[in-house]
């Protein structure tokens, strides 16, 4: 197809969509209306599972099958990255190469990387409470180790960022919400029911289950998106590509 | 002693936790011993969904998560279902993944470095996602298991990273898929936002109180459009014979022998528990589109397939092909139509991907998967040649193999409706059978003159293609030739065990029945099905019709390999109406398979902007 006509049909197929999907639109809820079925059920339980923040009580006691699956695909993602941008054959590797940094950005470096980690550790931890938990609060551990690199060059990441025991950590954080979801098995109920005692509401204890598989969410997404970003990072400073490629497809 | 309802999400989470134990262990164990680890793995999780499957008999399996039974018909949690279709599915995941881990022994000679148990790994995640599309009575949580699914896919898809072809082709596939999937999620967002449910059965009940306007429509074309992107049907197909004929082999045994007809399951299930209630999208309406949407699908990918000379790519291309005929058989919604299509299904994985499997020893042989490159270099290989064309003949349908059962069965359910869809059935089964027998004669028999060899235009050899294992001299692995053995022979079981049928044809009167499924997933009583069970025997019409698709097959596969060596006037006049058609047809119909990635998403939006506009009249 040229471009033109590959153009054209689209935009004839997206103004049908257009018209279809505003139509169907018009047949939603009205905006304000007081009825939300799960909304209000939702909240309910999690007041009784003593859960200040609902949205981790619907994901990871209510609904932790959902982000199990997430969970596993954040875990598939991490193995499938390290698969394709794993060193092939025919690609040659250099050392990294010192940059240059003024001595102000390094200090505020230096100052902003543990205050980005324990901010990050808050997060996690104070999932079932506050906005916030294991996804949210990974990610910002996994910044903040990249300061380093904003802050000093790769050499200095790469000394800071022990991969092959993130690796493993990845693997056991995910590893560990599988595992944790047999503690309601094993009490004699189904499996991922949040079985342990739920404390007290608005306590960092409460919730039961739900810390604890924030926690190991927090650790599996942490140093999986440094595994993740240190695949690319690598093959961005240091793989230097030895021949051109063709393309794909076929007929 | 573990109940039946712990069994359902077992079923998930031992592959889960298989892959990470892969992933830790695997930087320490030599290579046998990760071969045997995920074996053992694999064959712990056939017993799971084995066990699963007699203790479900013909009722449902319900397994509530986290505890989150109903109460008063409402609940906050997510609920797996397992009915016979279902967990017959998950089933034949699982012994599809048993019979590639076994294949893939002696197969990848190169793991990436300190992460030896990635690609083990890697399988079980696609088994467990698979799995739990299977399993889900929740819509969303089917999207969660179908994306779990698809992540994995994209990654095993372009493993082999030294050629860039399998990087286009896994670059393809994650695109078009996954908007595919946004699409699907759209629709998840209107279903949600008119009925607050997320279970399946759920927002079937409280759909039927709407009446039906457009919103019901569009939040059916567009959940499905992402299961119909999976399942390759035209013109949303464009992915799978470039993603499909690049990946390594064993992943093709797995994409084509199950992922791809997960696709036409969920659109099923989709439609049956949610969509077909009371005010909801009629029989006659679902029947008429899909099943236009099946023929096309089954035309396409058979003519496609007739044309290719790139073995794996011929072997997609009848997957598109056959794919057609499941939807078209689903589509008739019948209860028979249904046992047939899951027969069809169960037979033809195990055909299917005990053809790549051989496909696979050709490559580690050869480096090429070329009809013409090959001819006459497979004939030191005899029973590797005897298994492909076995695999051709159970592909083109010759009694007693499962594959001529379902098709029999499912064409008998729908001739009343559609008088010709037998016809399209022999024809759909004998192209794609008649393709891979004329390879067979070619490349292991040496038959007929030797074929051009040059670039013709529009064309993909399959030559230069990069053996996936590196010492052509050894030996082939006995597991190489070992599985497909195996699958061919389940193959020809599907055909001949009575038990089979009779279970199948059951589970698809439970799986067409609304009521019961809504009953057992909401309230967890079992309601017995209104219909009566369909026959699903072998019948004298459907062996005669078999045999008329096998003898096709054979005659199409003998006139290409001779054909060319003949020298006569009627000869001459044959070849030169098919020249015309053939430029008429076929070249331009090639010429749409472009490998370009906008022609892909941009027929992605015409076909759902079709699927729009007829569901919505």
């Amino acid at each position: 197809m040229s471009r033109s006509a590959r153009i054209r049909l689209f935009w004839a197929t997206a103004v049908v969509f257009a018209a279809v999907y505003t139509l169907a639109c018009t047949g939603l809820p009205h905006f304000g209306t007081a009825v939300h079925p799960y909304g209000t059920r939702a909240v309910a339980t999690s007041l009784r599972q003593r859960t200040a923040n609902v949205v981790s009580s619907v994901n990871f006691d209510q609904r932790a099958l959902d982000t199990l699956g997430e969970e596993s695909i954040l875990f598939a993602s991490v193995l499938g990255t390290l698969v394709l941008l794993r060193r092939a054959r025919d690609e040659r590797v250099g050392p990294p190469q010192a940059g240059r940094v003024l001595p102000s950005t390094r200090l505020l470096g230096l100052v902003m990387v543990p205050i980005t980690l324990l901010t990050g550790v808050y997060i996690v931890a104070h999932g079932q409470l506050s906005p916030g938990g294991g996804f949210q609060g990974g990610v910002i551990l996994a910044t903040g180790l990249h300061m380093a690199y904003v802050a000093a060059d790769y050499r200095v990441l790469k000394r800071i960022r022990p991969l092959a025991v993130l690796d493993l950590a990845d693997a056991l954080g995910a590893g560990a919400f599988v595992a944790l979801g047999f503690a309601g098995l094993i009490a004699g109920g189904a499996y991922l029911q949040n079985v342990l005692p739920l404390g007290t509401f608005g306590q960092l204890s409460s919730g039961g289950l739900v810390p604890l598989l924030n926690a190991a969410v927090g650790v599996e997404v942490g140093s999986g998106i440094i595994v993740l970003l240190a695949s690319f990072l690598d093959q961005a400073v240091e793989v230097r590509p030895a021949r051109n490629s063709g393309s794909g497809g076929g007929t | 002693m573990v109940p039946t309802t712990d069994l359902l999400p077992l079923a998930i989470a031992v592959p889960l936790l298989g892959a990470v134990v892969l992933v830790v262990v695997g930087r320490w164990l030599p290579r046998p011993a990760i071969d045997a680890l995920v074996t053992v793995w694999a064959v712990l999780e056939v017993g799971c969904l084995a066990w699963l499957w007699l203790r479900t008999g013909d009722g449902h399996s319900v397994s509530w998560l986290g505890g989150w039974s109903p109460v008063r018909g409402e609940s906050v949690g997510i609920v797996l279902v397992g009915d016979r279709i279902g967990v017959g599915l998950a089933l034949l995941t699982g012994a599809l993944v048993l019979a590639v881990v076994v294949y893939s022994w002696r197969y990848f000679d190169e793991p990436p470095e300190a992460h030896a148990g990635t690609f083990p790994a890697l399988i079980l995640l696609f088994e467990a996602g698979m799995v739990g599309f299977a399993l889900t009575g929740d819509l969303f949580d089917a999207f969660v298991f179908f994306e779990l699914m698809g992540a994995v896919a994209y990654a095993l898809t372009g493993y082999r990273i030294e050629d860039p072809r399998p990087v286009q082709g896994a670059l393809v596939f994650g695109v078009v898929n996954s908007l595919g999937a946004y699409c699907s999620l759209l629709g998840i967002g209107l279903v949600y936002a008119r009925t607050g449910e997320l279970g399946l059965a759920q927002i079937g009940v409280q759909l039927a109180r709407h009446r039906p306007d457009v919103l019901l429509s569009a939040a059916f074309v567009l959940i499905v459009t992402g299961l119909l992107v999976k399942a390759a049907v035209v013109p949303l197909h464009f992915w799978l014979p470039d993603a499909h004929s690049v990946a390594p082999t064993p992943v093709c045994m797995l994409l084509s022998g199950v992922m791809v007809e997960l696709g036409v399951y969920g659109t099923a299930r989709v439609y049956w528990v949610v969509f077909s209630g009371p005010h909801g999208i009629t029989h006659a309406h679902l029947r008429a589109v899909f099943v236009a949407a099946g023929v096309l699908t089954a035309l396409v990918g058979a003519v496609m397939c007739w044309q290719q000379r790139h073995l794996k790519r011929l072997l997609a291309f009848s997957t598109v092909g056959h794919v057609g005929l499941f939807l078209a058989g689903t589509a008739l919604l019948t209860p028979a139509a249904t046992a047939g299509t899951a027969l069809y299904v169960a037979a033809h994985a195990g055909v299917k991907a005990a053809l790549f499997a051989t496909t696979g020893v050709l490559l580690d042989r050869y480096g090429s998967v070329d009809e013409h490159g090959l001819y006459r270099r497979g004939r030191d290989l005899p029973f590797v040649g005897a298994l492909f064309a076995v695999g051709g003949l159970g592909l083109a349908g010759l009694p007693p193999f499962g594959t001529a059962l379902g098709k029999a069965v499912a064409e008998h359910a729908g001739e009343d409706e559609f008088p010709w869809l037998p016809a399209v059935f022999v024809l759909v089964s004998a192209l794609t059978g008649g393709a891979v027998l004329r390879a067979a004669t070619r490349i292991f028999a040496g038959a007929g003159p030797r074929p051009r060899d040059q670039y013709a235009g529009t064309e993909t050899t399959g030559g230069g293609e990069e053996p996936e294992i590196r010492d052509p001299q050894r030996r082939v692995p006995v597991p190489m030739l070992v599985v497909p053995a195996v699958l061919l022979a389940a193959a020809l079981a599907v055909g001949l065990l009575p038990g089979l049928g009779a279970a199948l044809a059951h589970a698809a009167r439970q799986f067409t029945d609304r009521t019961a499924y809504t009953t057992a997933a909401i309230h967890g009583h079992t309601v017995a099905p209104s219909t009566p069970v369909p026959d699903v025997g072998w019948s004298a019409e459907g062996v005669l019709l078999a045999l008329a698709s096998t003898v096709l097959a054979v005659l199409l596969a003998m006139a290409a390999v001779w054909g060319p060596a003949l020298r006569s006037p009627a000869v001459g006049r044959a070849t030169a109406v098919c020249d015309g058609v053939g430029r008429r047809v076929i070249v331009p119909l090639r010429r749409l398979h472009s490998g370009h990635l906008g022609d892909y998403v941009a027929w992605l939006a015409v076909g759902m902007a079709v699927l729009l506009v007829v569901m919505a009249v």
